[in-house]
């Protein structure tokens, strides 16, 4: 997938990846990379800046975690993240309805 | 490898300046040489991080976790430890570039840190100065300096600097804590060369902190200045302890402002010379 078009949605990509409970970063880059089909392929290095970005924008707060002997940073959804994800989806929505209506699959050619 | 607890890190000699990094990085369950290969990578990513070091220190040991979990993984996909780890560093890209991905918000968290502190610890060092006045007996003069009759042009001129220089100290302080924290989760995810509008914005509110630093590094040499003055005019006057204590803070601080205005300075320059990140 192209970076630059992946780059341009990676908030929203990453509070999507947070809404169903807090993760690490790693485990939120699997998660991209799951459920993109694999699609999802920016170096993993990116997605911790990225992170850290939105913690200073107070729309995730983070904790460390200690477990197995690995101290990890946990991510979690702030009220300002949930309604900032709304907005990123429904944004999304509007954008991909009037792409796919203009490059959607070819209609089925009227021969006559 | 094992090593005993508290020795010396293993491989991470571009963090020496940083306590505790040893312990951090999650790395120490796994095999001997694939804690070697991502030891060395970390020293790597550790010599492009610069900024304040609990902030680098944190970016070190989450990425020593996250390292260690894609070794994990490619373990379990039956590659061998030192293999696995190398995929894993394959995966989080090159260390300059991970570095710079931590440019602008490393420069933010410098900025922001250093305005904190100025608006945390100004108060204190005005109440002890205020102190060292009223004990002096000569609060009314210092409250209101330019009824300070008898009072020297200069120590006019003087007070008048230091009042200006606080109002810039204030303004740039609010201005960056403000600039840097959730204000900036309004810049739209749709504008173009969003990344390069992030790293400037964190360069100008680390310009604007050692602003904000070298302002109130006039307002303690002004404070020392007009103190200067005073104890050459009425040396009996002053109350000996209260006047050493707010030197003192005043002192101390001169000292740790100038040496934050140069980071924040620093961190601005870097962030505005390394290419753009995530």
């Amino acid at each position: 997938m192209r970076a630059q078009a992946l780059k341009g949605h990676l908030d929203g990509m990453l509070l999507a990846a947070l809404e169903d409970g807090p993760r690490h970063g790693y485990a939120v880059m699997e998660a991209l990379r799951a459920g993109s089909g694999g699609q999802f392929d920016l170096p993993t290095g990116t997605i911790y800046p990225a992170l850290r970005r939105l913690e200073r924008a107070g729309l995730v707060h983070t904790r460390w975690s200690e477990e197995g002997g690995r101290r990890r940073r946990m991510y979690e959804l702030t009220p300002a993240g949930r309604r900032m994800l709304d907005d990123e989806r429904n944004a999304w929505q509007e954008f991909s309805t009037a792409v796919t209506a203009l490059l959607g699959p070819q209609p089925r050619a009227v021969t006559s | 490898m094992t090593r005993p607890p508290g020795a010396a890190p293993a491989g991470l000699p571009g963090t020496a300046d940083l306590p505790g990094t040893a312990d951090l990085p999650g790395t120490a369950d796994l095999p001997g040489t694939a804690e070697q290969v991502i030891g060395s990578y970390l020293t790597e990513v550790a010599r492009g991080l610069i900024g304040p070091a609990r902030a680098r220190r944190d970016i070190l040991a989450e990425l020593g976790a996250g390292l260690a979990d894609a070794t994990d993984a490619y373990r379990s996909d039956g590659l061998a430890p030192d293999q696995a780890a190398r995929a894993a560093l394959a995966e989080f890209g090159r260390p300059e570039q991970v570095a710079n991905g931590f440019r602008a918000e490393l420069t933010a968290a410098q900025a922001r840190r250093t305005a904190l502190a100025l608006l945390r610890t100004g108060p204190l060092v005005g109440l002890l100065w205020l102190g060292a006045a009223l004990a002096s007996r000569i609060g009314a003069q210092l409250v209101s300096p330019w009824h300070w009759a008898g009072m020297p042009a200069s120590a006019r001129l003087v007070t008048h600097l230091a009042g200006f220089a606080f109002a810039i100290a204030i303004g740039s302080a609010l201005v960056t804590v403000a600039a840097t924290g959730p204000l900036t989760r309004w810049l739209p995810t749709s504008l173009p060369g969003r990344p390069r509008w992030l790293g400037a914005g964190s360069a100008a509110s680390a310009a604007i902190a050692a602003v904000a630093a070298s302002g109130t590094a006039a307002i303690d040499i002004a404070l020392l200045a007009l103190l200067a003055t005073q104890a050459a005019r009425t040396p009996g006057r002053l109350a000996v302890l209260p006047v050493a204590v707010a030197a003192g803070a005043s002192l101390t601080r001169l000292t740790l402002t100038t040496r934050a205005a140069r980071k924040c300075l620093t961190t601005s320059a870097a962030c505005l010379s390394s290419p753009a990140g995530a």
